[in-house]
């Protein structure tokens, strides 16, 4: 009787371990659902069924779920892309603390929030990344926090510069206002009001919509909104992340 | 095998249908007005990345693109004798990429003009439209139906 060599079989069950391995860390994902604290609503995050993070402030339009909503899918690219333990961190962000994955935010912690766990921005942020680490990577050691702003060198760059670029506001802290707005036609120009979106900061630059149509008897149109951060017809000073949802307007002159 | 429809011409075709089924439509569709729907749905799925890039080409030559998460998707306008397009939009980069079309319902009393822009996406769940929060619209080029 021929003797097969042990080291195919080995290999092969090495294999399987792995790829075992690999299937259990791929099916982990985030989900969110909602729930209450206290009668009041919440969002919880979980991993797998892990609970990570409990939200229990509204933010702008988003409810505490809609918020944990965010959150899970932020966890879910994350983990998608490779998410390693040392890119998880809590750090500061204009106005409050951030959750990290590298440089993607998870979630930002504000005053609100922080109040209503009876904890501070810092420490919330702090906890929840610890969370979210201690069931991705059981065992393995986080980055240390990042010591308080006051402790920190000089050459830290202020708010301004460490400011996520444009592309990256932070959209669980959002607000919406009316605005007027002005529309410039082929016909005729139009004033009005109208209701914009967007994160908070941006927002509150927001000074006026202006509308450029052009209209095409019977064929199309073609328009655009441009929220502005000055009241000027020659200038149009874009304010960036903030949209139209709703306008109403009336006819000033007819061309 | 069946090639699936595509959740963003099913849900214009189910609004179009719930319009002509209410019989509030102050103007006569027909076989060739559906096409054009479905037409013009389908090449904006297609070419959205490129009406996307002219679109901000375009503001961007009067400093007034719209840096960031934006989208293109086929939007219907309805209530303003019916239009069909490609919308550009812009906000909370989660919400955008799940937007899969834009809606907009326009009145006119006297010389006042209301509009209201709804931003739809497909819940995976129940797989019913719904409005994407944190998501508004930038610009629009539509064509009458």
């Amino acid at each position: 009787m021929v003797r097969r060599s042990r080291v195919p079989l080995v290999m092969a069950v090495a294999l399987l371990a792995v790829l075992l391995a690999a299937a259990a860390f791929s099916a982990v994902t985030a989900t969110s659902r909602a729930s209450e604290r206290n009668g009041r609503p919440a969002g919880e995050v979980l991993i797998g069924d892990n609970l990570v993070m409990v939200l229990l402030t509204s933010a702008g339009i988003y409810s505490p779920s809609d918020r944990a909503g965010i959150v899970a899918e932020r966890l879910n690219d994350a983990m998608s892309a490779g998410l390693q333990a040392e890119q998880l961190s809590a750090r500061s962000l204009p106005g409050g603390e951030g959750v990290y994955a590298g440089e993607r935010l998870i979630v930002s912690v504000y005053g609100p929030e922080a109040n209503a766990h009876g904890s501070t921005p810092a420490a919330l942020a702090d906890s929840w990344r610890d969370s979210i680490g201690r069931v991705l990577f059981p065992g393995e050691a986080l980055p240390e926090p990042e010591p308080p702003a006051a402790e920190q060198p000089a050459e830290t760059p202020g708010p301004a510069e460490s400011a996520p670029p444009s592309g990256e506001l932070d959209w669980t802290g959002t607000a919406q206002k009316w605005v007027p707005i002005f529309s410039l036609e082929t016909e005729g120009a139009y004033l009005g009001a109208a209701q914009i979106a967007g994160p908070t900061a941006q927002v509150n630059k927001v000074k006026g919509v202006a509308e450029l149509r052009l209209n095409f008897q019977n064929i199309g149109r073609i328009y655009a909104y441009v929220p502005t951060a000055t009241i000027s017809i020659t200038k149009l000073d874009r304010v960036q992340g903030v949209s139209v949802w709703a306008t109403g307007d009336i006819r000033l002159a007819k061309f | 095998m069946s090639k699936r429809i595509p959740k963003v011409t099913l849900v214009l075709l189910v609004a179009l249908v719930c319009v002509m089924a209410a019989g509030s439509a102050l103007w006569a569709l027909d076989l060739g007005d559906i096409l054009k729907v479905g037409g013009v749905a389908f090449l904006v799925n297609q070419y959205g990345g490129k009406i996307d890039s002219f679109i901000t080409s375009a503001l961007g030559q009067r400093n007034a693109a719209a840096v960031g998460a934006t989208k293109v998707v086929p939007i219907l306008s309805l209530g303003g004798g019916g239009y069909i397009g490609a919308a550009q939009v812009v906000g909370n980069p989660d919400s955008v990429k799940k937007v899969k079309a834009v809606f907009q319902l326009e009145g006119r009393i006297g010389s006042f003009r209301p509009k209201i822009l709804v931003p739809t996406y497909v819940d995976k769940v129940q797989g019913t439209p719904e409005r994407a929060k944190g998501v508004g619209v930038s610009a629009v080029i539509e064509f009458r139906i």
